[in-house]
């Protein structure tokens, strides 16, 4: 029935659609996780887990979005783990944990634990883990051109367009407990978006970020929990 | 006739609207400043908010010397001084006028000062940032004007493009994020200025002397 629904299809149609089901399934993203584990990890329900962006750089910052996405997955679910709001964290730590001042090395963290007040405030949010995630997202490759012309009969679009997006994240996990670092996760994400358009322009986007974010969330949540 | 008046008013509307556009943008800044945990040191601290810092108004000019935006940062400095010092001196009094230091029993009279204001916006650097850079001048001395310490502060803030709405906005995030740089710096590095730090340590000697005796 199906078979006989599709030679129904004008030809030209069917090639078009058979071009972008190509391009749908081309616009799909790779992703590489690499883990290294230093230490032994695990965490009551009484303890959290605070994500930090870090923004120490000047080509680029850690967007707050992400840090919010791998927070939020990883705080859903039956085996979801306590997540402190970054911006909570920061504004109740402050100043140590301004771009400024924050901690760079798990050696400093010995340190600022020795300081008046930090530790009763972290253990007031009955933080275990501090993860501090650093990268960023990149456009590349970009090609291809869309015109779009309006006039008294109408308007519409035409062309094509394409680009490629990298995402490269690296998580490092700090027990505060023995003030040490126990692992690091990288997440690699890389994928090819297309804008063909042909009157109206169909996006054709790549979830770069968003797979990098559930990849390395997913990661991170299962090499707190340990086992 | 009624078509003739209707064309004038809508050629006078037009005009505005482009004069409007034309004009310059005013940013108030506004922002929310966490409090230091830090411990408070045992001083009273008189603070003096020159009427240039209170009001400081900084213009950002086009690249043909017109006014494009003028950075209204006065009241926010003081907003963040206001939070920042009473959590980090047992005790504040915010002066009106420096000859009244000597009678209102403080140790010191700090006035700080804008020396310096850069601004960055997308549209000048090419960047997808708004930027804000600011140079301060510190000043610490005695209730009789006596000096105890002048030394300067740099405050950076950046806030990236995807996250503002319009580069105003944008540029009262840069600002607040300055203004936090400034406020974690001064935070953590007051008592390690060389003059204050000497300052505090003959303070200390002299009251753990005048205890002994």
């Amino acid at each position: 029935m199906i078979r006989a629904g599709w030679h129904l299809i004008n030809p030209g149609v069917r090639f078009c659609l058979v071009a972008l089901a190509a391009l749908f399934l081309a616009s799909c993203t790779t992703t590489t996780i690499d883990q290294y584990r230093q230490g032994d990890t695990g965490i009551e329900g009484h303890e959290s887990v605070v994500i930090l962006g870090r923004r120490q750089g000047a080509a680029y910052e850690t967007r707050e979005e992400f840090v919010e996405c791998v927070g939020d997955r990883m705080g859903n679910g039956r085996d979801g783990v306590n997540i402190v709001p970054e911006q909570l964290f920061v504004d109740a730590l402050f100043p140590w944990f301004e771009p400024r001042t924050a901690p760079m090395r798990s050696d400093d963290l010995e340190q600022l634990m020795a300081q008046p007040l930090v530790p009763e405030k972290i253990s007031e949010f009955g933080i275990r883990y501090i993860v501090w995630l650093d990268g960023e997202t990149q456009r590349t490759n970009e090609m291809g051109s869309i015109s779009c012309a309006v006039g008294p009969g109408g308007g519409g679009c035409f062309g094509f367009g394409s680009w490629e997006d990298d995402s490269s994240f690296e998580a490092r996990i700090w027990d505060v407990s023995s003030r040490t670092a126990v692992g690091t996760i990288s997440a690699d994400a890389s994928g090819q978006s297309y804008m063909p358009a042909v009157f109206v322009p169909i996006p054709l986007i790549a979830r770069v970020e968003a797979k990098a974010c559930n990849t390395l969330a997913d990661q991170l949540k299962q090499f707190v929990i340990g086992g | 006739m009624i078509k003739g008046r209707q064309s004038v008013n809508v050629f006078t509307l037009l005009l505005l609207m482009i004069l409007g556009g034309c004009g310059a943008s005013t940013v108030t800044v506004q922002g929310n400043y966490p409090t230091p945990n830090v411990p408070p040191k045992a001083l009273t601290l008189g603070v003096y908010y020159p009427d240039e810092f209170r009001n400081f108004v900084y213009t950002e000019f086009t690249d043909r010397g017109n006014e494009e935006y003028f950075v209204q940062a006065g009241n926010s400095h003081i907003e963040l001084f206001n939070t920042l010092l009473p959590a980090m001196f047992q005790r504040v009094v915010v002066l009106d006028d420096l000859a009244a230091a000597g009678s209102a029993e403080v140790d010191a009279v700090f006035m700080p000062s804008i020396d310096e204001f850069q601004l960055g916006i997308p549209a000048k650097t090419r960047l997808d940032a708004c930027e804000v850079w600011v140079r301060y001048n510190m000043r610490l001395t005695r209730p009789d004007g006596g000096y105890i310490a002048d030394w300067v502060m740099t405050a950076y803030g950046k806030s990236s493009q995807g996250t503002f709405s319009s580069t105003e906005r944008g540029i009262n995030d840069a600002a607040v994020a300055s203004m936090r740089d400034l406020a974690s710096n001064f935070a953590l590095t007051f008592d390690q200025i060389p003059e204050v730090s000497d300052w505090l340590n003959a303070r200390n000697n002299a009251v753990t002397a005048s205890r002994a005796n």
